[in-house]
C-alpha cells in the first residue's frame, strides 16, 4: 500500500535551502520523483498566512503556502522534516522543530506526511533521519537505503563545493543537480564588499529577502553569504569571538558574522532576519555587540510581508553610501599619513644634516 | 571538549570569597519564599529583589533588546534591582534546548557586567543529572559541608512549595464560592507569612495540614454552580501574578474556579527526585499521552503540556481554556497554532492571550469577560439537555 508512493513533494522553504541537494541526491536514488513547489510569490504568502496564527513569523507562513501549493498540484506524500538539534544540546527554534505539528493541525487536508525526527540531543542521528524518512515511503531495504545516503551526501558535496568557491546559490544548485561540477576561478574585485548574517531560507528566497543579493550587486557590492564559509571555519570563528554555539543555524548568522568580522575582509555586515524571530532577537544582538567594539558597521533590516520595497532599498541605499564614505575617508588619511610620513622623515634627514654638519664645525 | 569547559567555567564563576557572599535571583510568583529558607539554612546571606511592578519592567525594557520575550525583561530588572540592593551572587537556572531561555543567563551576564557591576553569576543546568547539578551548584555559592543542613534546607523548601501549592488550590477552589468576599485571599496572605516564617522543619511538615484545616474554615456556598476554567500556557506567565495581570483573583471575582496544571512544588519535585524515587505519572508524561493524536514529539517550552492539558481538560469536564503566553514566545505560538484544532475536536472553548508590556487591562478584562460569558452559556446549555 505505501509503496505506491511514486511522488515525493518538498516545500520550497525552511531546510530546502541548506539541504535540498541532499534531499535530491537521496530521494532520487531511493526511486522517487521529486516535486518541487513553485518559487515564493505573494500569493504563496497570503495562502499561507490564511492557515496560521498571526503571531507566527513570515518563514512559516510561507513554509505553509508552500505545502499548500504541493496539495494542489496533486503531491499525495509531502516530505516535512522536523530538525530538532543538530548537535549535542544545539537546538533549533521550537516553529522548526514543530513544523510536522503546526502542518498537521491547520491544513485539513489528507496527505502522507514524511516526517522524519533528527535529534542529536536525544541521539538520533542523521542516519536514522534517512532511515525513518525512507521507511515511511514504504522502502525498508537497508543496502538501498545506504546508497540513497550515499548518493545524497554525493549531490550535497558538489553543491558545498561550488558554492565555497564562490558560485552563486541558485547557480550552483542548478549544477549540482544536474551533476555538474563548476568552479569559479575568476575574483571579481569591487569597491565594496559586506557579509549578509541570515539564514538560508530567508536569505536565498527571492521574495523573503526582495532581491537583496542582486540589489547590492547591483550597486557594485561584492556580497559574502553564510555559503563561501566552511562548516570548520564558522565554529572556529564563534569560538574566537568568545561565543558558544546554542542555535542549529548559528553558523549561519553567528557563525558567518564573527569569521568576516576576524579575517576583515569585508566593509560592513547586513543582518536580515524575520521580524519576531527568537533566535536572531539574540544572535544579532551578539554579533552587534562584538562590532561595536571592532568598529565594523552592522545594519538590522527586519522583514514581514508587509515589507514595503521602497523603504528596504532607501536603508540598504544609505547603508552602502555609508560603507563607501567611509572607506573613502580611511583611504584618504591613509594617504595623507604617508605623505606625512615621507615629510617627516625628509625633516630627520634635514636635521641629521644640521647635527653632522654642526658636529663638523 | 574545549567548549564545553568554556561552558562549565562561565556557569559558576567564582571571583568573590564565600563569606562575602550576597545570594538573589529572579523573582517568580512567590519562589522567593522555599528558595530563601533554603540558602539560609545553608549558611548564606540572601537578598530578595522588589516585587515585580512597572517599575521593574521600566528597568528591564531599557536596558534589554527589543525582541526578546518578558520574561527576560523582568528577570533583567529583578537582577538590576538585587545589586542596587548590594547583592553579588545571581543565581539562575536554565534548561537548554528548550526555548531562548537557556540564553538569558548568557545574555544577562553580558549586558550586566556592561553596566558595570560586579557579580558572580552561578548556572545550574535543569537538563539532565538535575539533583547532582542543583547540590553542586548550592554548594558553590555557600561551601557548606553539613549534611544537616542540606537536608534541612530542602526538606524546608520543598516543603514550603508544597503549602504554596496547595494554599493556591484552595485559594482556587474557594474564591468563587466564598460568602463574605475576600476570605478565601485574606487566608491565603496569612499562610503565605505564616509559611514564610516556620523555620523548623516539622513546622514545615505540618504547614500543609494546618492550610487544609483553615481554608475548611471558611464560609462557603457549597451548592453554587461553578464554571472551571483551565489556566495553561507559558510557565513563567503563569506563576508570576504581576505579568498575568492577575489573572487568577480576576476570574475567581467572576464567579469561576481556575485549575492551573503547572504548580511550582510538582513540577520541582518531578525535575529534583531522582527516577526511582519518583512512581507517579509526571505532568509531562500525561501530557504527552493525552496530546499524541495531535503532536508526535516535544518541541521544546510547554508546547506539549498546553496541547495535552487541553485534550485532559476537555475529557473530565473542565468547561473552558485560558492560554496565555509572552509575545514572540515560540513554543507557545506553536501550541497557538494547534489549539484551534483540539478546541474543535474535543469540543472545548479555547481562549490565547499574548501578553506584553503594552497589555492594557481594561481590553485584557473585557475578552476575558465575553469568554466567561461564553463559558457559562454553554454550561447552562449542557445542564438543560
Amino acid at each position: 500500500m505505501k509503496s505506491e508512493i511514486k511522488k515525493i513533494g518538498i516545500p520550497r522553504a525552511i531546510s530546502y535551502y541548506n539541504n535540498y541537494p541532499f534531499y535530491y541526491g537521496f530521494f532520487s536514488s531511493l526511486g522517487l520523483e521529486v516535486v518541487l513547489s513553485d518559487k515564493t510569490t505573494t500569493k504563496t504568502i497570503n495562502e499561507g498566512a490564511k492557515y496560521v496564527v498571526s503571531d507566527t513569523c513570515l518563514p512559516i507562513k510561507v513554509y505553509t503556502g508552500h505545502v499548500m501549493n504541493l496539495l494542489h498540484k496533486g503531491c499525495e506524500a509531502i516530505f516535512i522534516p522536523s530538525i530538532q538539534s543538530t548537535g549535542y544540546k544545539i537546538n533549533n527554534c521550537s516553529k522548526i522543530r514543530g513544523l510536522p505539528e503546526i502542518i498537521r493541525n491547520v491544513i485539513n487536508k489528507p496527505f502522507i506526511m514524511v516526517e522524519p525526527t533528527l535529534d542529536k540531543t536525544e541521539n538520533i542521528s542523521f542516519k536514522d533521519f534517512c532511515i525513518q524518512s525512507a521507511n515511511s515511503v514504504g522502502i525498508f531495504d537497508k543496502d538501498k537505503i545506504k546508497q540513497a545516503i550515499s548518493d545524497g551526501w554525493r549531490v550535497y558535496n558538489m553543491f558545498l563545493e561550488m558554492t565555497q568557491s564562490g558560485v552563486s546559490y541558485s547557480e550552483a544548485l542548478d549544477n549540482a543537480i544536474k551533476g555538474k561540477l563548476v568552479k569559479k576561478t575568476i575574483d571579481i574585485v569591487k569597491p565594496l564588499s559586506v557579509a549578509i548574517m541570515a539564514h538560508g531560507y530567508n536569505l536565498f528566497d527571492d521574495r523573503i529577502s526582495l532581491n537583496l543579493i542582486k540589489k547590492l550587486e547591483k550597486m557594485d557590492v561584492k556580497v559574502y553569504t553564510s555559503l563561501n564559509v566552511s562548516r570548520q571555519d564558522a565554529i572556529s570563528a564563534i569560538d574566537s569571538i568568545g561565543e558558544i554555539q546554542y542555535w542549529a543555524n548559528e553558523l549561519e548568522l553567528t557563525g558567518t558574522a564573527a569569521h568576516y568580522l576576524t579575517n576583515e575582509k569585508v566593509d560592513g555586515i547586513i543582518a536580515l532576519s524575520a521580524f519576531g524571530c527568537g533566535p536572531d532577537s539574540l544572535m544579532v544582538e551578539e554579533i552587534s555587540y562584538h562590532c561595536k567594539e571592532a568598529g565594523m558597521p552592522l545594519i538590522h533590516l527586519t522583514i514581514d510581508e508587509h515589507t514595503g520595497e521602497a523603504g528596504f532599498i532607501t536603508r540598504l541605499e544609505a547603508f552602502v553610501d555609508m560603507l563607501l564614505r567611509k572607506k573613502r575617508s580611511i583611504l584618504t588619511k591613509q594617504s595623507d599619513k604617508t605623505e606625512e610620513d615621507a615629510n617627516i622623515e625628509n625633516t630627520v634627514e634635514i636635521k641629521e644634516e644640521r647635527i653632522l654638519t654642526g658636529s663638523v664645525k | 571538549m574545549n567548549t564545553a569547559e568554556k561552558l562549565e567555567k562561565t556557569k559558576m564563576e567564582n571571583t568573590i570569597p564565600t563569606k562575602d557572599r550576597i545570594i538573589a535571583w529572579p523573582r517568580m510568583g512567590r519562589i522567593d519564599i522555599p528558595l530563601k529558607a533554603l540558602l539560609v539554612s545553608l549558611g548564606a546571606k540572601v537578598v530578595i529583589p522588589p516585587p515585580n511592578s512597572n517599575e521593574a519592567l521600566e528597568i528591564g525594557v531599557r536596558n534589554s533588546i527589543e525582541g526578546i520575550c518578558l520574561p527576560y525583561k523582568l528577570n533583567l530588572a529583578n537582577y538590576i534591582m538585587a545589586l542596587e540592593k548590594g547583592a553579588n551572587t545571581l543565581m539562575m537556572f536554565q534548561a537548554p534546548g528548550s526555548c531562548r531561555l537557556g540564553n538569558y543567563t548568557k545574555m544577562a551576564q553580558k549586558t550586566l557586567k556592561s553596566m558595570g557591576y560586579k557579580f558572580d553569576m552561578v548556572i545550574f543546568d535543569m537538563y539532565k543529572s538535575k539533583m547532582k547539578q542543583t547540590l553542586h551548584a548550592f554548594w558553590h555559592v555557600t561551601h557548606c559541608i553539613n549534611p544537616w543542613r542540606y537536608y534541612k534546607g530542602f526538606s524546608l523548601g520543598f516543603n514550603k512549595f508544597f503549602a504554596i501549592d496547595t494554599a493556591e488550590r484552595l485559594l482556587f477552589y474557594t474564591r468563587p464560592r466564598e460568602l463574605n468576599k475576600g476570605d478565601a485571599e485574606k487566608c491565603y496572605e496569612k499562610w503565605l507569612k505564616i509559611t514564610d516564617e516556620t523555620n523548623s522543619v516539622i513546622g514545615a511538615k505540618k504547614l500543609k495540614k494546618q492550610i487544609i484545616e483553615d481554608f475548611k474554615k471558611i464560609p462557603i456556598d457549597k451548592d453554587k454552580k461553578v464554571p472551571i476554567v483551565y489556566l495553561i500556557g507559558e510557565f513563567f506567565v503563569l506563576l508570576d501574578p504581576y505579568t498575568n495581570q492577575n489573572i487568577e483573583k480576576e476570574l475567581g471575582e467572576m464567579g469561576v474556579e481556575v485549575q492551573r496544571q503547572i504548580m511550582f512544588g510538582d513540577w520541582l519535585e518531578h525535575v529534583l527526585k531522582p527516577s526511582i524515587f519518583y512512581h507517579k505519572e509526571s505532568h509531562r508524561e500525561r501530557s504527552v499521552r493525552y496530546a499524541k493524536k495531535y503532536m508526535k514529539r516535544a518541541i521544546g517550552g510547554e508546547c506539549i503540556e498546553t496541547i495535552g492539558d487541553t485534550v485532559y481538560a476537555a475529557k473530565h469536564g473542565v468547561d473552558g481554556i485560558i492560554h496565555i503566553s509572552p509575545f514572540s514566545c515560540m513554543p507557545e505560538i506553536v501550541a497557538q497554532n494547534i489549539l484551534p484544532k483540539v478546541s474543535q475536536e474535543e469540543d472545548i472553548p479555547v481562549m490565547s492571550l499574548v501578553l506584553d508590556e503594552q497589555t492594557g487591562k481594561a481590553g485584557y478584562l473585557t475578552r476575558i469577560e465575553a469568554f466567561i460569558d461564553l463559558v457559562k452559556r454553554k454550561q447552562l446549555r449542557k445542564n438543560s439537555k
